[in-house]
């Protein structure tokens, strides 16, 4: 009798801890399919609520490019030989240069990647349609398979393409390259990438030339393809940086002794008189000339340059959206382990940031989650408004990619002017399937694109 | 006493990987945020989040049924120190400060398992009847 009470007693207490943990576990699992647009919850932001209508809304899949001849008309083919990926084999892809008002046609075809590709214009404020990520706005490109992108290279700068299919092992593995718009014809394009421990610019690690007579300017376009912020400084000369995300900054004044942040996927133009050289870190630099030491101070972007009108009052936001970035123990999709949160719930339980067509939006991003996170949000260009209730007092700084450091606060707002179902995730790319891969969604728009499925699209 | 032995094994990975990222430097690699763990990282992250705690558990669960006195304390507090463990190991990424109590506790999480053990093995030589837990 003791003994069989004794039994029933440890019986309840060991179901009393695995029970919780159980639950924890089920309620975790994500179905193999899903509709990214209804996952999580809608958040309104303190706006009106603006549901998403699946019948009779307007579908991701109609909202595309405009037809006619297209002004710069490129194909790109991918193929993955083990870890390393190619697009016309070769790694970065080719760069595509194009004139503001051009129309780019670019024609995707998948030879021999298995799982499937898509190109995402990283920056490009894209018909949704064309943003290519799989699951969301397409179905990944199988192998023999094609697929043709078309937009309007709407606003000069510098911007970069890339998969966002399995994008953590693609983009890092090599699936991607520049696009730039309305450049001067013999401006440097620097793309820095990490290839297995080696940090490169255009594919070569070490010191690489580019052409320019001592005493001409020059405007060096940086493009951070990794997955972490990195330094960058001007030895030799003193620089000014005149764009941030393709967004021309008003009045930059010259720099020396002070290094630039650019985040995961962002990009930065530097101009100065050469001859200047361009460092990068990891040994890796651009043009003639010797290094001097990195510089331990960064310009600080938010009293850089002078203001200049928006072009929209933020103070008239509609919509006041709260992005908070944590850590915490959890199941994700079954898996135990240390995930990312947003506003404290883990994937696919986070919000889903309503929004409708001409909405003013203000969105506080903070990262307490002890990691820098660069976020990045797709076809839109936001403006920052403060850091940590510091008001921004330079130029305007518009950003689609901004590092969130640990402990930081930045206020931003934009104009919700692009119809879709954006991603607004983290590019340390790692970090998406590890749930931090919230969305933006306006009210009438659905997709008929489905995670998982038949496609087996991986938008993380 | 598997606990114990996994603080151990804990001990010598992390410290093997460090030693690995050493000398991949030498070999000219960047360390930076796209570097790879490399192979005894990625073991000790594992082995960190999710053996240690789940044998920390079947402790638990075995002691709520073994006649051991103190047993059930003795298995909790295992328990609660391999969860503080785990909670300082990723505090530590955002004050790393915070990762020197990471080291210190693992010797708190080495000697709780030991104490359990033997509370086991002492019940199991004194009822010899009684299934005894040796963890």
């Amino acid at each position: 009798m003791r003994t069989s009470v004794r039994a029933a007693i440890a019986s309840v207490a060991a179901l009393v801890v695995l029970g919780p943990l159980a639950w924890f576990w089920y309620d975790s699992l994500v179905p193999g399919t899903y509709d990214m647009a209804a996952m999580g919850y809608p958040d309104y932001g303190g706006g009106p609520a603006a549901a998403h209508r699946h019948s009779d809304g307007i579908s991701v899949a109609d909202l595309r490019g405009p037809s006619g001849t297209p002004a710069v008309d490129v194909t790109l083919t991918a193929r993955q030989d083990g870890e390393r990926y190619t697009l016309n084999g070769s790694s970065p892809g080719p760069e595509i240069r194009a004139e503001r008002g051009d129309l780019i046609q670019v024609t995707l075809v998948n030879e021999s990647v298995p799982a499937g590709v898509t190109l995402h214009w990283h920056g490009v404020d894209v018909p949704n349609g064309e943003d290519g990520v799989a699951g969301i706005t397409q179905d990944a490109v199988a192998v023999g398979g094609r697929h043709v992108y078309r937009f309007v290279a709407r606003d000069a700068g510098t911007y970069w393409y890339h998969s966002h299919q399995v994008s953590h092992e693609q983009v890092r593995g090599g699936l991607f390259g520049a696009l730039i718009i309305s450049a001067g014809p013999d401006d440097p394009v620097v793309q820095v990438h990490t290839y297995q421990g080696r940090r490169t610019i255009n594919g070569k690690p070490g010191v690489s030339e580019f052409p320019a007579a001592a005493g001409t300017p020059v405007r060096v376009r940086v493009i951070n393809t990794d997955a972490g912020p990195i330094r960058v400084w001007v030895s030799g000369a003193a620089y000014r940086i005149v764009a941030v995300d393709g967004r021309d900054l008003h009045q930059p004044t010259p720099v020396t002794g002070k290094a630039v942040l650019v985040t995961a996927g962002g990009r930065v133009d530097l101009a100065f008189t050469a001859p200047g050289r361009v460092d990068v870190g990891g040994g890796a630099a651009a043009g003639p000339g010797e290094a001097s030491p990195e510089p331990r101070e960064l310009v600080d972007l938010l009293s850089y340059g002078s203001p200049a009108p928006l072009g929209f009052d933020p103070g008239r936001a509609s919509r006041n959206f709260d992005y908070r970035i944590g850590r915490r123990i959890g199941f994700l999709d079954g898996r135990p382990g240390m995930w990312w949160t947003v506003n404290g719930r883990l994937f696919p339980d986070i919000p889903m940031f309503m929004v409708r067509t001409g909405d003013v939006v203000r969105m506080t991003l903070r990262n307490v989650s002890g990691e820098v996170h660069p976020m990045h949000l797709h076809g839109h260009h936001a403006v920052v408004l403060s850091r940590n209730g510091v008001a921004a007092t330079g130029s305007p700084w518009w950003i689609d990619s901004l590092d969130v450091a640990d402990g930081d606060r930045y206020e931003i707002a934009f104009v919700a002017d692009n119809p879709g179902i954006w991603a607004d995730h983290c590019h340390h790319l790692e970090h998406v399937p590890e749930g931090l891969n919230a969305h933006l969604a306006y009210a009438d728009v659905s997709t008929p694109y489905r995670v998982g499925g038949e496609a087996g699209n991986v938008p993380e | 006493m598997l606990i114990a032995l996994g603080v151990v094994v804990q001990a010598a990975v992390i410290a093997g990987a460090w030693f690995l990222v050493l000398n991949d430097l030498d070999s000219g690699t960047v360390l930076d945020k796209n570097s790879e763990n490399n192979w005894a990282h990625v073991a000790h992250g594992q082995i960190g989040v999710m053996v240690m705690p789940l044998l920390a558990l079947l402790l638990l669960i075995v002691s709520f049924f073994a006649r051991v006195p103190g047993g059930v304390k003795w298995a909790a507090i295992t328990l609660g120190v391999t969860i503080l463990q785990v909670v300082l190991a990723f505090a530590g990424f955002a004050a790393p400060i915070v990762g020197l109590l990471h080291g210190v506790n693992a010797f708190a999480v080495a000697g709780v398992a030991g104490v359990a053990a033997r509370k086991a093995r002492e019940a199991g030589t004194t009822v010899p009847a009684e299934p005894a837990t040796v963890s």
